[in-house]
């Protein structure tokens, strides 16, 4: 009988001790970091800065669709399918506060937002940890990010700058870092004041960028000095600001003549054109671009080439510019199109999953147009029709610009802008070059699927806020 | 009296043989089941009166010593029905006894949690069902069985895909942001359950594991007087799975088989061929004249003729939906001895739904022992071993799979009639993409030809599992028993999916598809607890304290390939030219906790229960892992009273229990093992490594806590023929978990943080009656009610009582909103106001109240928004949404009648809910604007001025007037239906027939489940929920398909 009591008393001993409670209480994540240890080491900060990046490359922002969203307002595309999924809203301008592609691209940029302003709040709570030079580097990273960011949100949000100086309404402007409940509710800023930070942030990143990362693979997809000189010809040109667009793209486009390089920091200039698009993403046209491997790509409705081309949702309105003059069919431009049944698609972005190619964000003739068109406003037509001409003449050497059409400053103007949608089609600038011009956004179509005219005054001239801003925002 | 003595004869079938009467004689006899015809071994035979008695043995036999003339002999079994047989002084011979199953026994045996007790003694609120109400169901898991079977417990079915959890909610919906699923215990170990499968195309749940015919009984723990002893894991109920142990006698042995058919029930109506094209070109029609444009050469939809001619019809229902055929086998085998008794079962089970490729297959077997080693050393072992396979293709039905163009439901309802599935060489009609082909349509269709997308694809989710525990319990003292367990649960998982590089398949274009995820579940858990039960005089007490740990270590991993080297293959193992991880998880929660229990009573009236559990769990914050947790319970058995026993009352009245608990509980059932911490998740920008935010933490995260008081009655009347509970419940949920709303621009992972903000009440009353209407010698019937009436309330939010949103699968489907002043996940949307007779327009009603119409197209000088007046309007916007409905039912219940008829028995079950709204998303989609078949209520559309009609005019790839972007009111529909859950007929064949042929007992039935509905709901079902589980966006039917009729028979044998 004692046995019982030395086997239960056993039992009852073994039953308490073979736990530890402690441990077994206070589990931690082994795939994930606690907030108290993801400053730690150089390379998590290094981490956390490609975490910013790699929130601009949601799916939703400059990993595709935004580009997408932006490029099919415009009257180079027709629809085919007629999905929702797939950026038909945007096509017709038929978006709702409520609709999928506004509310995901909102949550997208403003991720971005948040995480660039973690890193720049950790960095100045975590100092010491790494080189002084490499923090400031880092928070010049991340400013350039949010600045990108504020730029693409606030030019689909809200109305255009040029409508009335930025007086309009803009974007809740959060420059704090979020990880608690506190600061829900923002106001909205004025589009000026959202421009304004976007300037202050660009310039901040000038001077806190390096002037090169040392490979072509970073200098492509991490910014660098003239990422953020670059960008601000695009926002000054967004303010009808042609002094400064002039201003700042001298100092990547130093030259009064073809050839056209930048010649501090990295050696900007224009490549092979169809080289870029197919194979050779790191070139220096490339000033920032967003890049895709095999561990890290997007397929299907995720993927814009898969839109664009594989599965052929969009082709090349006949009516646009597709089948403008300017665009030769000796232009090697013609190369970043599939031409099937009397049909163009565009494949830029690749035919066959995984898609890898890179999305641009920005390339060098966009600066050079920029600057033309800066340039033009300001009436020096000679330098304006060089740039001009450098970009059209690298793909179609032979073609000569019919007469007229390089006579005024107007008419320079207006093959600039033409010049931009051959260019710079699918890569995000069509219906922004219409909005920033004031523009209506002209009607297009096919039998099937048809899309009305928006004029400047329509409401669905921009997109409307975010349903998931107006439920929780109540300063909205 | 009369009639108590009328029937008593009646309940008592005794067989005479006349005899002379001899002075203390012995009388020997048989007692069997009235059920089931098996021998009933243990039952207590005894004269009344006196303290001579007897034990039947195995074979249900007795032999007794009785004085001499006529006395009454009593028969007592647990569970069964007191009978007491008159033996007339003459009697000589065989004395067969039928004993009758007691529904409601008083002094049956529940369990309660690491124990049992008495129905007599327990004063929480709980309900046993017995196994056998649902071992003949033709279910996967028991869990769906239990359908309007108990009071206060709501199960719905959200689709007709096989092995999907069912919704489960015991007193309403008791979190916002955590799980309102039951604990779920099985043998004593607590067991994972909701949809455990990595591949969101099939459903997989654990609770398919287990067999449903080797479950003896469910107990239903509602109150927290009897959950609290399961502390922070019991705020949603819990329920408790008893598995089928062996019984002292001899061997028994029986088979239980069924076959059953199942077919998909209340399909849309949609178009034919004819009807589309003309709807359709109205459609285009109407968008150019709205836009100006020129109507010339306007039609994209045209007819197709087949090879031989005849127009293309196609009904797409007949390529989507099948008779499902299915099949199920148990063999069982269970006896014992003095000192060891066993339960061995195998079964198989091979189930065919209504949808194509939508199968389900179990096999597994149970061995359950006890023995008892000596005096004071008791062991008990339970081992079960179980495959399981779930497939299915995707049925749009599953949660976030609504929108998804591979979804079943859907295509079935939409794809063009005129287009055939089949080319004129008999080869899919595909494009060269994937697509379904359009005949002589000019649109182009997103959607891919189904025939092609399900032979072309496959996707399975298979477990293995085995559960078991072992345990002893040592007797140390008289009354004192020290019992430990030691049990392990380890599922293993593995997912496979394919989708072909052939054309036709989704996966066209990337060259295929297919990937493994392996997925394991272990959980161990090891109980301890003493126990002590003592009588002093009238006094009756025990207690039980108890330790416990229980620890599960989840992980899964996978890789998926793409680019198929050849066509050929179709499996992961091929060879692929691209290779990427998918499906890989790994964590870890715990718990450990003390808790003790004290039971006393006096004189078998009065009932006092305290019940304690300290509660540590992994998943809370740092400085909250531990909560405490207990209730407190008293009943008082009125009946056992003097004066009511005097009472003339009792010759109505026979027995009144009166009760009353309080309890509190915790719920700290986070989704996130990691919920409570600030956290960064690692990933990749191209080939760089990257950390980010990725979920806001908060350390003081705690649980939340549930106070509930139940106050009820238990009433038999007549001779206890009809009983009654009536119960009336109040649970106040504080600190509610929530995933506190943040606003998006805040750039906060999910645009959420877990806090202790909010709080609800579920309030109610529950009534559960059984009735013993007629019991003859050849005829009975028996009937049972149960109803529940549960109001749900939400009394605060986050900061600001920031309302939450639920949405079903995308953004735009906004549709339910957690809102103070209404219940979880109300209805939620844009207020239509019909449509505007004189253009056809839909009418919305502004947030100012005013009235806005709508046109997908605007000409020149008109507005997209205008007021009636013609005048531009602002869009409708979530800021004019208001609250359009309750989702959650405000009543449900069950009604059952079964009768028996000499060997014949019949049954019917009904279920009811109702109280509710439903968003119906599929009539959105059923009336959807673009190259959509629609049903046909879209006929009744507006066409010209002065036409009154609910539905707008048609206006080619408008999406916003019918629903298709956003919610709107007029797909907002009552839920109120009572279904025919089941109905069964059965014969059981004579004993005489079987004798010599060594089976003991023959049933053979036929039933029909979900025969009937009756319901004013359009939809396809009302118990649809395409968010499944989900507490904040319930109520929603949006391109899922609805539930399976079936027919089965079935066939029982004992041995």
């Amino acid at each position: 009988m004692k046995n019982k009591y030395i086997l239960s008393g056993l039992l009852l001993i073994l039953s308490f001790t073979s736990c530890d409670q402690d441990q077994l209480l206070n589990t931690v994540p082994p795939t994930q970091l606690s907030s108290a240890d993801v400053f730690d080491t150089p390379e998590r900060i290094l981490g956390l800065v490609n975490g910013v990046y790699k929130a601009l490359k949601s799916s939703s922002f400059y990993g595709g669709r935004y580009l997408l969203y932006t490029d099919v307002r415009g009257e180079d595309f027709i629809n085919i399918t007629g999905n929702t999924f797939t950026g038909y809203e945007s096509w017709n301008n038929s978006y709702a506060p409520g609709s999928n592609d506004i509310i995901n691209l909102w949550s997208a940029g403003y991720t971005t937002i948040n995480q660039a302003n973690i890193l720049i709040d950790g960095l100045q709570k975590n100092t010491g940890k790494i080189d002084a030079s490499l923090e400031l580097q880092y928070i010049a990273e991340a400013k350039f990010l949010r600045a990108l960011t504020y730029y693409s949100l606030v030019t689909v949000y809200a109305r255009p700058y040029n409508e009335n100086n930025g007086a309009s309404p803009g974007l809740p402007l959060r420059l704090l870092a979020e990880t608690t409940p506190a600061n829900n509710d923002l106001a909205r800023s004025t589009v000026a004041e959202v421009y304004g930070q976007v300037l202050k942030d660009l310039d901040d990143a000038e001077a806190g960028l390096p002037q090169s990362h040392g490979n072509a693979l970073l200098n492509t997809t991490r910014a660098h000095k003239n990422t953020a000189i670059a960008l601000k010809t695009r926002v000054y040109l967004n303010q009808n600001n042609w002094d400064k667009v002039i201003e700042e793209a001298k100092k990547i486009v130093p030259q009064t003549s073809a050839p056209f390089s930048a010649t501090t920091g990295v050696n900007h200039q224009l490549q092979d054109v169809v080289q870029i698009f197919a194979g050779n993403f790191t070139t220096t046209e490339s000033v920032f671009s967003i890049p895709f491997t095999n561990l890290d790509n997007y397929g299907g409705q995720s993927s814009i080439a898969y839109i664009y081309n594989t599965n052929s949702e969009y082709y090349l309105n006949p009516e646009g510019v597709y089948g403008d003059a300017q665009w030769g069919v000796s232009d090697l431009r013609r190369a970043w199109l599939r031409v099937t049944g009397g049909r163009a698609f565009l494949a830029k972005y690749g035919a066959t999953a995984p898609f890898l190619n890179y999305i641009p964000v920005i390339r060098y003739p966009e600066v050079l147009l920029n600057y033309a068109e800066a340039l033009a406003r300001k009436g020096d037509t000679r330098l304006s029709a060089l740039l001009l001409k450098a970009v059209h003449g690298r793909s179609d050497a032979s073609f000569v610009f019919p007469e007229g059409s390089l006579a005024t400053s107007e008419a320079v103007l207006n093959t600039i802008l033409k010049e931009r949608r051959i260019e710079l089609l699918g890569e995000g600038f069509r219906s922004n070059d219409l909005l920033r011009n004031l523009l209506p956004i002209p009607a297009k179509g096919s039998a099937s699927l048809s899309a009305e005219r928006i004029d400047p005054r329509d409401e669905n001239y921009i997109f409307p806020l975010s349903n998931a801003e107006i439920a929780t925002n109540k300063l909205l | 009296m009369k009639e108590i003595y009328l029937f008593r004869k009646i309940i008592i079938l005794v067989l005479f043989f006349a005899s002379d009467a001899w002075a203390n004689r012995s009388i020997s006899g048989f007692v069997k089941d009235k059920n089931t015809g098996e021998a009933l071994a243990g039952v207590s035979v005894l004269v009344k009166g006196t303290t001579q008695g007897a034990i039947t043995d195995g074979n249900g036999s007795f032999t007794l010593q009785v004085p001499a003339g006529a006395v009454t002999v009593v028969f007592t079994s647990i569970g069964y029905v007191t009978r007491e047989v008159t033996v007339q002084s003459d009697h000589d011979g065989q004395l067969l006894v039928e004993l009758e199953e007691d529904s409601r026994n008083l002094d049956e045996l529940i369990v309660v949690g690491y124990g049992t007790q008495t129905r007599n003694e327990f004063t929480g609120s709980a309900v046993q069902i017995k196994g056998d109400l649902i071992k003949e169901q033709p279910v996967q898991s028991f869990d769906q069985a239990l359908q309007g079977k108990a009071a206060g417990v709501s199960i719905a079915q959200p689709n007709g895909v096989l092995n999907n959890p069912p919704v489960i909610r015991i007193r309403g919906v008791n979190s916002i942001s955590l799980s309102s699923y039951p604990l779920i215990v099985v043998d004593g170990v607590p067991v994972n359950t909701g949809n455990i499968s990595a591949d969101s195309n099939v459903p997989n749940n654990p609770l398919g594991d287990i067999n449903p015919a080797d479950i003896e009984s469910i107990d239903i723990l509602k109150d927290a007087a009897s959950t609290a002893i399961y502390g922070s894991r019991a705020a949603a109920g819990v329920l408790l799975i008893t598995t089928k142990r062996g019984k002292e006698g001899r061997v028994r042995v029986g088979y239980e088989g069924w076959v059953g058919i199942s077919n998909a029930v209340r399909l849309p109506e949609v178009l034919n061929a004819e009807e589309f094209i003309a709807i359709k070109n109205e459609s285009v029609l109407n968008s150019r004249l709205l836009a100006g444009a020129s109507a010339e050469n306007y039609e994209q939809f045209f007819a197709d003729q087949n090879p031989d001619g005849s127009p293309v019809d196609t009904r797409w229902y007949d390529y989507i939906y099948r008779t499902g055929v299915s099949h199920n086998h148990g063999v069982n085998i269970s006896g014992g001895t003095q000192n060891t008794s066993y339960y061995f079962s195998a079964n198989y089970s091979d189930q065919k739904g209504f949808l194509v490729d939508n199968d389900f297959k179990r096999n597994g077997i149970r061995f359950n022992i006890d023995h008892k080693v000596n005096g004071w050393l008791k062991l008990r072992g339970n081992f079960s071993y179980n495959n399981t396979f779930n497939q299915s293709p995707n049925s749009g039905s599953l949660p976030n799979n609504a929108q998804l163009i591979i979804g079943a439901a859907r295509m079935s309802f939409i794809l063009p009639p005129n287009v055939s599935p089949f080319n004129a060489d008999g080869s899919w009609n595909v494009t060269p993409t994937g697509q379904i082909g359009n005949g002589n349509n000019k649109i182009v269709s997103s959607y891919y030809n189904p025939l092609a997308l399900f032979e072309l694809s496959e996707y399975t989710s298979e477990n293995d599992r085995v559960l078991g525990n072992l345990g002893a319990t040592f007797r140390l003292l008289k009354g004192l028993d020290l019992t430990t367990t030691y049990s392990v649960d380890r599922l293993k998982t593995e997912n496979i999916g394919f989708n072909s590089s052939k054309t036709g398949s989704s996966s066209t274009t990337t060259g295929g598809n297919a990937y493994n995820i392996s997925a394991l579940r272990n959980n161990w858990n090891w109980t301890t607890t003493l126990n002590y039960d003592t009588r002093l005089a009238k006094n009756h007490i025990s207690g039980l304290a108890g330790y416990d740990v229980q620890k599960f270590s989840n992980s899964g991993w996978g890789a998926s390939v793409t680019q198929a080297a050849d066509s050929y293959f179709e499996d992961y193992q091929g060879t692929w030219g691209n290779i990427t991880p998918t499906g890989n998880f790994i964590n870890e929660r715990a718990y450990v906790s003390y808790f003790g229990r004290i039971n006393y009573d006096y004189a078998d009236r009065y009932f006092f229960t305290l019940n304690y559990r300290r509660d540590g769990s992994s998943p809370l914050g740092v400085n909250f892992k531990f909560g405490d947790f207990g209730g407190a319970s008293a009943g008082w058995l009125v009946s056992e009273e003097e004066f009511f026993k005097n009472s003339s009352v009792r010759s109505i009245l026979s027995s009144a229990k009166l009760k009353a608990s309080w309890g509190r509980v915790g719920n700290g059932n986070l989704n996130n093992a990691y919920g409570s911490l600030e956290l960064y998740g690692a990933s990749l920008y191209g080939s760089a490594p990257t950390w980010a935010l990725s979920q806001a933490g908060n350390p003081d995260l705690a649980w939340e806590t549930s106070n509930q008081t139940n106050i009820g009655a238990e009433l038999g009347f007549w001779n206890n023929r009809i009983q009654a509970e009536i119960t009336w419940f109040n649970n106040d949920v504080n600190g509610l978990i929530l995933n506190a709303p943040q606003a998006p621009s805040k750039g906060i992972p999910g645009d959420a943080i877990l806090a202790n903000v909010g709080s609800l009440y579920n309030r109610g009353l529950e009534l559960g009656i059984n009735a013993g209407l007629i019991r003859k010698d050849n005829f009975s019937w028996s009937a049972g009610l149960n109803f529940t009436s549960v109001t749900n309330k939400v009394t605060a939010l986050a900061e600001g009582n920031a309302d939450i949103i639920g949405t079903t699968h995308v953004a735009a489907n906004a549709f339910n909103v957690t809102r103070v002043g209404h219940s979880v996940g109300s209805l939620y949307g844009a207020v239509v106001d019909g449509v505007n007779p004189d253009n056809g327009r839909v009418v919305f009603i502004n947030k100012d109240g005013k009235k806005v119409q709508f046109t997908h197209v605007a000409g020149a000088g008109d507005y997209r928004w205008s007021y009636l007046d013609g005048t531009e309007a602002p869009a409708i916007t979530a800021a004019d949404y208001q609250i359009l409905g309750n989702a959650l039912p405000k009543w449900f219940g069950g009604f059952s009648n079964s009768f028996t008829w000499y060997n014949f028995d019949l049954g019917f079950n009904f279920t009811f809910a109702g109280g509710n709204y439903i968003m119906n998303g599929t009539r959105a989609t059923l009336l959807d604007q673009r190259y959509f078949n629609n049903s046909t209520e879209i006929l009744s559309r507006w066409q010209k001025p002065g036409d009154i009609t609910h539905v707008p005019r048609l206006v080619y790839n408008d999406q916003l007037s019918n629903g298709n972007s956003g919610p709107v009111s007029t797909n907002v529909e009552k839920g109120d239906f009572l279904r025919l859950q089941n109905i069964s007929f059965g014969y059981r064949l004579p004993p005489g027939i079987l004798e010599g042929s060594g089976i003991g007992s023959v049933r053979l039935y036929t039933q029909v489940s979900n025969a009937f509905l009756w319901t004013r709901y359009s939809g396809l079902d009302p118990e649809s929920s395409s968010n499944s589980n989900s507490n904040t966006s319930p109520g929603v039917e949006l391109n899922s398909i609805g539930q399976a009729r079936t027919f089965t028979f079935g066939l029982n044998l004992g041995f």
